[in-house]
Formats: C-alpha cells, sequence, structure tokens
C-alpha cells in the first residue's frame, strides 16, 4: 500500500517496496504496490520505476485519505487478488488503516514489524517491544490474507530500476455514502522559535531530567557549546517546552553534527527522527537504555550529576 | 446531547524497567513487575470524562486482563468514570492484539455506546492496533492519534497527528471510535475523597459466558498465532560507553567535546 500526501510519496513507501519484493522473491511470489487515491497517475507511473507492477485505483472519494474510504476501496481488491500478505507502513495513516482493515474484513493482524519472512505456511516476524528493550519473534498462520505494518526506518528504501513495469487500473466500489468520515483540513505546524533542523549542536532533554526547573541545567549545557535544546515527546507534551522542539517521527527530523540525549530512553519514535546525526552522545541511567544502541558514546549516569560536573570543566 | 463513552484501558509494566527473559523464552519474567495504566490510554480516560462534564453522559471504563488490573480500575473510578468492567481474560502475556480487540469488541457490545475511546498505542507491545481493529469489528468509523475533538451536532470533528508536525482534521459522525495522542489534555489527579469513593465500588467482571462464550477459547479467530521466542534485542550497533566515577566521565566528555571542535578552548 502507497501512503501519499499533496502528491509526494511517504519515504515508507520505498522500504514498503523493498520488503515486499524481498518476502515475495523468497517465497516464489510477485509484489505489486497499490496506489490509492483521485488523479494519481503521475505519481502511479513514478512508482512503476521501481521494478514492481503498479495498480492504481481511482476515486474522488479517494482524493484526500480517509479510513472508510480506504478500507472499503482496499476490501475490493482483497476480495479480489487474494494476496498472502497486505503490506501497509507503520506510519500514522498506516495505524490508523491497516488494523480497521483487518477488523473489518476479519483478518489476521501483525503490527510494527521489523522484518518479515515466510517459513513455510507461516509468516514470521521479528517485532520490538517493552522500550525496544525485548526483541519478540511471533508468527501467524492463516487461509487468509495477512494485514503487516512494517515500522518505518528498519528496512532499506527501493532505489529507481531499469526500465519501467506496468501501471493498471483497477475497478474502484465505494458508496460515497458509506464513507462516515470526513475529510476536513490539514492543519501545519505553528510558527516555530528556532528551527531545530538547521541547528549543527543539538542538546535534547528528556524524562531523566525529572524536573521543568532542570532545563536551565540543559539549557546552560547547551550554551557552553554553541547548542540548542531538543527534547523528547513527553517533554512537549506536558508543556515544558514549545511543540517546535520536539524530535522525533511526530515532530522534527535532524542531522545536527552532534546530537547530546540527555536523559532520553531512546523510544523508536524519538529516534526516527535523530539517527543520522554526525556525533550521538547519550547519557542515561539505564544502561539498557535503547538510546545506547544508536548513540556512538554513551554515559552511564545522572544527567543531573553529569552535567554540571562536565560544565565545571569546560569552564577549566 | 449526553454521551455514553466507553474507554479501554490498559494495564502495563513500568517500561522504564528492566526486564528478563522466561525460562521458556515465551514471555518476560513477571513476578517483580510494578504495573500501570498505559501513559496514552491516560489521556483516552481524561478525554472522556472531560465530554461527559461538558455533555452530560456516563463513562464506562473497561478493561482485559487479569485480577491484577483492579486497582487501576479503581483509578479510573477515582478520575471520573462511572463505571469499571474487567473482561476477565487472564493470560498475563496476551501478546496477540487480535485476540484481545476480539474478546474486547464482544465486550463492547454489551455496553451502550456513542463513543469508544483507546490510547493510541500501549508502551508495553507498541502495535497501535487494538482501536482500529476494534472500529473495524465493530463497524464504527474511526479517527486515529487525536489531539483535539469537539463535537457539533451528532458529529465529532477531531484533529489526527501526522508526520512533521502536520494535523489531518476529520469530521466524524456518532457513534464512533477515537484513539488519543499523548498530550492531547492535561490528565487530572484523583482527589482524596474520590479514592475512598472508588475504593468501595464494584467492578464489574465479564467472563465468556458473559459475551456468549463456551471459553475465551471458543472467539472466532481466523488464524493461529504463536510466540517463537523473546530475546535481548540484537543490538544493530552499541555505543562506546565511558565508565568511571561522574568526576571522570566529565573530564572525558569535556575532552571529547574539545577535541571534536564544539567548544573553543
Amino acid at each position: 500500500m502507497a501512503e501519499h500526501l499533496e502528491g509526494r510519496t511517504a519515504p515508507s513507501t520505498l522500504e514498503l517496496i523493498a520488503a515486499g519484493r524481498d518476502l515475495a522473491d523468497a517465497s516464489g511470489g510477485r509484489a505489486r504496490i497499490v496506489v490509492l487515491g483521485h488523479d494519481v497517475k503521475e505519481l502511479a507511473t513514478h512508482l512503476a520505476g521501481y521494478t514492481l507492477d503498479v495498480l492504481q485505483a481511482d476515486h474522488p472519494s479517494l482524493a484526500e485519505y480517509t479510513g472508510d474510504a480506504y478500507v472499503q476501496a482496499v476490501r475490493g481488491i482483497v476480495d479480489s487478488m487474494h494476496p498472502r500478505i497486505v503490506l501497509v507502513a507503520h506510519t500514522a495513516q498506516g495505524y490508523d488503516f491497516a488494523p480497521a482493515l483487518a477488523g473489518a474484513m476479519d483478518l489476521p493482524f501483525l503490527a510494527n514489524c521489523l522484518a518479515l519472512r515466510a517459513d513455510g505456511d507461516r509468516i514470521v516476524a521479528l517485532r520490538r517491544i517493552l522500550n525496544e528493550k525485548v526483541q519478540a519473534e511471533v508468527e501467524i498462520r492463516s487461509e487468509r490474507p495477512i494485514v503487516v505494518t512494517l515500522r518505518p526506518g528498519a528496512t532499506a528504501p527501493a532505489s529507481l530500476g531499469r526500465g519501467m513495469m506496468s501501471v493498471t487500473a483497477v475497478p474502484v466500489s465505494i458508496d460515497p455514502g458509506k464513507v462516515r468520515v470526513k475529510f476536513v483540513r490539514l492543519e501545519r505546524p505553528q510558527v516555530e522559535d528556532i528551527d531545530l533542523s538547521s541547528a549543527d549542536i543539538i542538546v535534547s532533554a528528556g524524562r531523566g531530567i525529572q524536573k521543568k526547573e532542570n532545563l536551565a541545567l540543559v539549557e546552560e549545557f547547551a550554551k557552553a557549546i554553541g547548542g540548542v535544546v531538543g527534547a523528547s515527546r513527553p517533554l512537549t507534551d506536558m508543556d515544558w517546552l514549545p511543540k517546535t522542539r520536539q524530535v522525533g517521527q511526530s515532530g522534527k527530523t535532524v542531522r545536527p553534527k552532534l546530537y547530546v540525549a540527555c536523559g532520553v530512553s531512546g523510544a523508536m519514535q524519538h529516534v526516527a527522527g535523530m539517527k543520522d546525526a554526525g556525533l550521538i552522545i547519550a547519557i542515561n541511567t539505564d544502561p539498557t537504555a535503547p538510546i545506547f544502541e544508536v548513540a556512538h558514546v554513551g554515559f552511564v549516569a545522572d544527567v543531573l550529576k553529569l552535567l554540571p560536573a562536565a560544565l565545571k570543566e569546560l569552564k577549566v | 446531547m449526553p454521551l455514553n463513552i466507553v474507554v479501554c484501558l490498559k494495564q502495563i509494566p513500568n517500561p522504564d524497567l528492566q526486564f528478563q527473559i522466561a525460562p521458556d523464552g515465551k514471555d518476560i519474567r513477571r513476578d517483580a513487575l510494578n504495573y500501570k495504566l498505559n501513559g496514552a490510554d491516560e489521556y483516552a480516560l481524561e478525554e472522556a470524562v472531560r465530554l461527559k462534564e461538558t455533555h452530560g453522559g456516563r463513562v464506562v471504563a473497561l478493561t482485559l486482563g487479569p485480577k491484577r488490573t483492579e486497582p487501576m480500575l479503581r483509578e479510573a473510578l477515582a478520575k471520573g468514570a462511572d463505571e469499571a468492567v474487567r473482561v476477565a481474560f487472564d493470560d498475563p502475556a496476551a501478546f496477540d492484539v487480535g485476540r484481545n480487540a476480539r474478546i474486547l469488541a464482544a465486550a463492547v457490545r454489551t455496553v451502550p455506546h456513542d463513543l469508544v475511546l483507546t490510547g493510541v498505542q500501549s508502551d508495553d507491545y507498541g502495535n497501535s492496533a487494538t482501536g482500529g481493529l476494534l472500529a473495524g469489528l465493530l463497524g464504527l468509523p474511526h479517527a486515529s492519534v487525536v489531539t483535539r475533538v469537539t463535537v457539533a451536532g451528532g458529529r465529532l470533528e477531531v484533529a489526527c497527528e501526522l508526520e512533521g508536525g502536520l494535523q489531518r482534521v476529520v469530521s466524524v459522525p456518532l457513534p464512533a471510535l477515537l484513539t488519543m495522542q499523548f498530550g492531547a489534555n492535561t490528565p487530572r489527579y484523583a482527589p482524596l475523597p474520590a479514592i475512598m469513593r472508588a475504593s468501595r465500588q464494584p467492578i464489574k467482571e465479564l467472563g465468556p459466558s458473559a459475551l456468549g462464550l463456551q471459553g475465551w477459547d471458543s472467539i472466532a479467530i481466523p488464524y493461529s498465532f504463536g510466540v517463537r521466542g523473546l530475546s535481548p534485542p540484537a543490538a544493530k550497533g552499541h555505543a562506546e560507553m565511558i565508565t568511571g566515577s561522574i568526576e571522570e566521565q566529565a573530564k572525558r566528555l569535556a575532552q571529547m567535546l574539545r577535541e571534536k571542535g564544539f567548544v573553543r578552548r
């Protein structure tokens, strides 16, 4: 299932293409990508350059995403094509759509998978659970198509191949009277106080700083190394910092030269927004915190003790 | 218009803990865990209570899980839920979100509802699936990752968070299901008298027979699901760890920042 917004394909779609093609190749099957929308010929043609066939489902009710219209359209496609797997990105739109499809069609469902493989008549998925601290391998066996969401960033994206594959228009049956959810508008993020994405040095605060008052310490440290302060989601949710400072999937994606994570555990949604920083230094009291997996340098320490001590060293 | 609201709550192990794998490799060791209300569900509960306070109606807090979930349900009562229901599915791990959702859907059907709320995801398994599955199974229109809800003329206008700070505003007719995002509101603390009162309130228990089932295994599920095994994550990479006292660590940190040219001196 391709995902697109305002004429642009979501980056996760190219990962789905790669994962879908691999899985099909390994099991002797065939991968196809479905593009739902209205007037999306250009997008469909572009995707055909990734060496898989494109099914284009065009209907005025699909002009903007709604779970209702997507479920109706895909129900028809699944019923006529009987795929073994329906692959969807685990994005905000993907996990709105995929479980609703599985529920409405009474299909098996696997969510937020890092990797997938076929093992005989089973589909085996690798997942991360419990704040990324435990890996789980689970399997599903079913006669019915299995709906799977794939975690963004877990698969290397496909690149454009040589030549073009086919784009086929598939019939879409949508009863507009049954599209209950109506699109109203898109809202853009608020105006920013600082632009995190252009900063060379970001010092990010997480729940490990414990109290809002301790932000002053993080600010002081950031200032000492010429950086700006970012935050993980819980802090902006509590309004300790404005939403524009949030690093992660639902906030900013940043690529600074230096990223210092202070008391940030490293949940998937945060890591997605900072994993490509040049140098990542992580400070956390929990040695099993997943942030140490993406960090280059790690300190198991209380950030409220280490930062003051480091500030003292920097002033020497 | 008064709203009958069902809010689905999940009790999860505190995600800040360290976890050990059980000897059979199929679950984590659960003997020394402490449990709490799932983070996103706190916002779902708060939204339910606020909608009731504004529009009238009733809030039923519903959970699926063993007896240990009762303190969580009492917390929901103390924070404004009118009734607490525990679906007595006692599997401590309950890894299969599809099975959980099918049982929950059967339970929701027994409660009058104009609106069903869940958290956007549970912090233990991170499926972000229960709400969507429930909507599909119950045939309810739905919206996910909701940060804002307004009620007008039998419909809801809700803002759904997308990636990169974008919000998609949609209009959803009632009855409906919403999955609530972190930060959608400010969850309240329960006042002491309410906590005292909640400690005496009954918790309704639904077993399989109350849902028209012979046993939990007799719920129709179109697949078989299994956990092959749990393991510590295969680390893709790991940080170079700097050990020592705080002073030693601070020296190394400062030295490193100087060497890499992030500090002048």
